[in-house]
């Protein structure tokens, strides 16, 4: 369901199992995702949506069925590593910065193979963490930084290459209410400034009531699939860089 | 940021770890840098005594263990010089011996008419008197070490020399010892009627290695020395240092690799979680291992230009011993230090090879899972 947008991300019977196939984590799942749409992906602990997510930015490959991102047959691609730096943005609920780096040098490790100069990989990291509203703390280390400017940070770093697809998992899991207001804020004027794709997932009722849609997930299943009548959310400033 | 400045942060992010690597690489360069400085520092002040006196090359014993072992009736001398090619032939025998605090300082026994036609230049005094059986000539070094001059009487295993001259050689060995009458030498070395060495000076027109075969053909028991690596025919202790070099290269390589391999084992256990960050970020696994082989490549260059400078210091100590500065000049030759760098970079790729490939072959989801 996807209000007829241009389909980005296809999923067809998509099956994931662990432990040997005793742990069927996901069990034919069909999802259809548009363009430009904001889906929240909820369900209670060990329902498969993180295991969905995963599957659909490449980091895991499933058993069966098939996923189709941006275009790309992730079961055919041959070069997954460019299809994880160029078409889509992952922000994981721990941060995952390299606490060896600066807050700049963090946004800037995905740019590296995409033929920028130090210089313009500079530049650009500037202008993401502008964006973010964090460019003064671009020389501390992330141990330094709040956990809303960590994740803040890691926005950055998603949005390093230009994706127009943005996986976020539980991306407010370990922030207060207000930092999570923020950085719900940030992935929302992503989908309005940029016409970026943003599906997080999440078991904050209040997250996914920020969605323009909701997924509801149970024991490997899509039991749920509608459109969200939210409130009118207050405007982002239009940092866009 | 460029890459190379993000290895070396990866490196510089766990100091004490790289240090102590660096530390364990470079004392195997150290050694292999010293040891080939003197290697070849003793090759070429062997080498530049196979040309003394302006000769062309030298001949040995055959299958003498070491150089001053090397023994050849002086009967044979008249017939080496009978060689056709051969214009002069000079015999000469050596005898290590202690003098002052030097316990191997050379008394070479010459004829007085070979010295007197074919020796170092004198700085002072004059060459040995034909028939004169104590007199000695002693070379600027050598003179300076003993602190002796023209005139006065000198001690040698219980012999009493009169310094009749000094002498001004490029042989370092000449430079720091003394010439003696040869028939004296040979009885103070109980070698009578013996030389260790001849000296040959090609008849112009002549090929040095055909004289130099022709030699070996015509006269039975001897070996033409023609170059300083051509000594190794007739000393062991040469081989033996090229096989001490060889060996410690190997050690050092097998040491170094391993603890290379531990420390970027135990950086790549410590950093599998960042690794599955690099990949979900877009990183290749390509990338992943360029990344860890440079950071091993960066620590052992490290080493071995730490390596290197202390391997000179370590030859600039060893050259402070007198007995030492009088047998050999150190020798740096390029090919000892590319060697040096060549054993690092071997280091780097044998102990990176391993986790860089562990580190390449997890899936992003792994690495990430990794607790």
């Amino acid at each position: 369901m996807n209000d007829g947008r241009d389909v980005v991300i296809r999923c067809r019977g998509v099956v994931k199992a662990f432990e040997n196939g005793r742990l069927r984590a996901l069990d034919g799942v069909d999802l259809d995702i548009g363009a430009g749409e904001f889906v929240a992906i909820m369900g209670p602990s060990g329902c498969g949506k993180s295991t969905l997510l995963n599957l659909i930015s490449a980091l895991d490959q499933p058993d069966d069925g098939e996923i189709e991102v941006a275009g790309h047959d992730l079961r055919s691609h041959r070069h997954l590593n460019h299809f994880r730096a160029r078409d889509i943005g992952l922000v994981f609920q721990l941060d995952n910065l390299l606490p060896g780096l600066t807050v700049r040098e963090n946004v800037e490790v995905p740019m590296y193979g995409q033929g920028l100069s130090a210089r313009q990989r500079h530049a650009r990291a500037m202008q993401l963490l502008s964006f973010v509203g964090i460019e003064d703390r671009a020389a501390a280390r992330p141990p330094e930084l709040s956990g809303g400017e960590r994740q803040r940070v890691a926005i950055a770093r998603a949005l390093a290459n230009g994706p127009g697809v943005i996986l976020a998992d539980e991306p407010t899991g370990r922030l207060d209410s207000a930092t999570s207001g923020k950085v719900l804020d940030l992935l929302e004027s992503l989908r309005r400034n940029q016409g970026a794709t943003v599906v997080v997932v999440t078991h904050d009722p209040a997250v996914a009531a920020r969605a323009d849609r909701v997924i509801r997930m149970l024991d490997g299943r899509v039991v749920e699939d509608g459109s969200n009548p939210r409130p009118a959310v207050p405007a982002a400033p239009d940092a866009r860089p | 940021m460029g890459f190379a400045q993000l290895v070396l942060r990866n490196l510089l992010r766990a100091r004490v770890r790289s240090g102590l690597t660096l530390v364990g690489i470079s004392l195997g360069i150290t050694t292999i840098v010293a040891l080939g400085v003197i290697t070849a520092g003793f090759k070429s002040t062997a080498g530049a005594f196979v040309q003394s006196g302006g000769a062309d090359f030298m001949v040995a014993q055959e299958g003498a263990a070491d150089m001053s072992f090397s023994t050849i009736p002086e009967t044979v001398v008249p017939q080496i010089a009978a060689v056709s090619g051969v214009a002069a032939a000079r015999g000469a025998l050596f005898h290590f011996t202690r003098a002052g605090s030097n316990p191997l300082f050379l008394l070479l026994g010459v004829t007085p008419g070979d010295l007197a036609a074919d020796g170092p230049p004198l700085v002072e005094g004059r060459y040995l008197a034909d028939g004169a059986t104590d007199e000695i000539v002693l070379g600027a070094q050598g003179a300076t070490d003993l602190n002796v001059r023209v005139g006065d009487a000198l001690t040698i295993d219980d012999r009493v020399f009169h310094v009749v001259g000094v002498v001004q050689s490029d042989v370092l060995w000449e430079q720091s010892g003394a010439l003696a009458p040869l028939v004296t030498v040979q009885e103070i070395a109980n070698r009578r009627e013996a030389v260790s060495v001849v000296h040959i000076t090609l008849a112009s027109g002549t090929k040095r290695d055909e004289v130099a075969r022709r030699i070996e053909d015509e006269v039975p028991g001897v070996v033409s020395i023609v170059t300083a690596d051509d000594i190794g025919k007739i000393d062991s202790g040469f081989q033996l240092l090229d096989a001490a070099n060889v060996a410690i290269s190997g050690l050092a390589i097998v040491i170094g690799g391993i603890g290379v391999m531990n420390t970027m084992v135990m950086s790549i256990f410590e950093r599998t979680r960042e690794i599955g960050v690099l990949r979900a970020v877009g990183w290749s696994g390509w990338r992943v291992l360029r990344m860890i082989l440079l950071e091993a490549l960066m620590l052992c260059f490290a080493a071995a230009v730490a390596g290197s400078f202390l391997g000179l210091l370590a030859v600039q100590a060893v050259m402070r011993i007198p007995s030492v500065r009088g047998f050999l000049e150190p020798s740096y030759e390029p090919n000892v230090f590319v060697q040096a760098f060549i054993v690092a970079i071997v280091v780097a790729l044998v102990g990176a090879v391993y986790p860089a490939i562990r580190a390449t072959r997890l899936t992003p989801m792994e690495a990430l899972r990794y607790e």
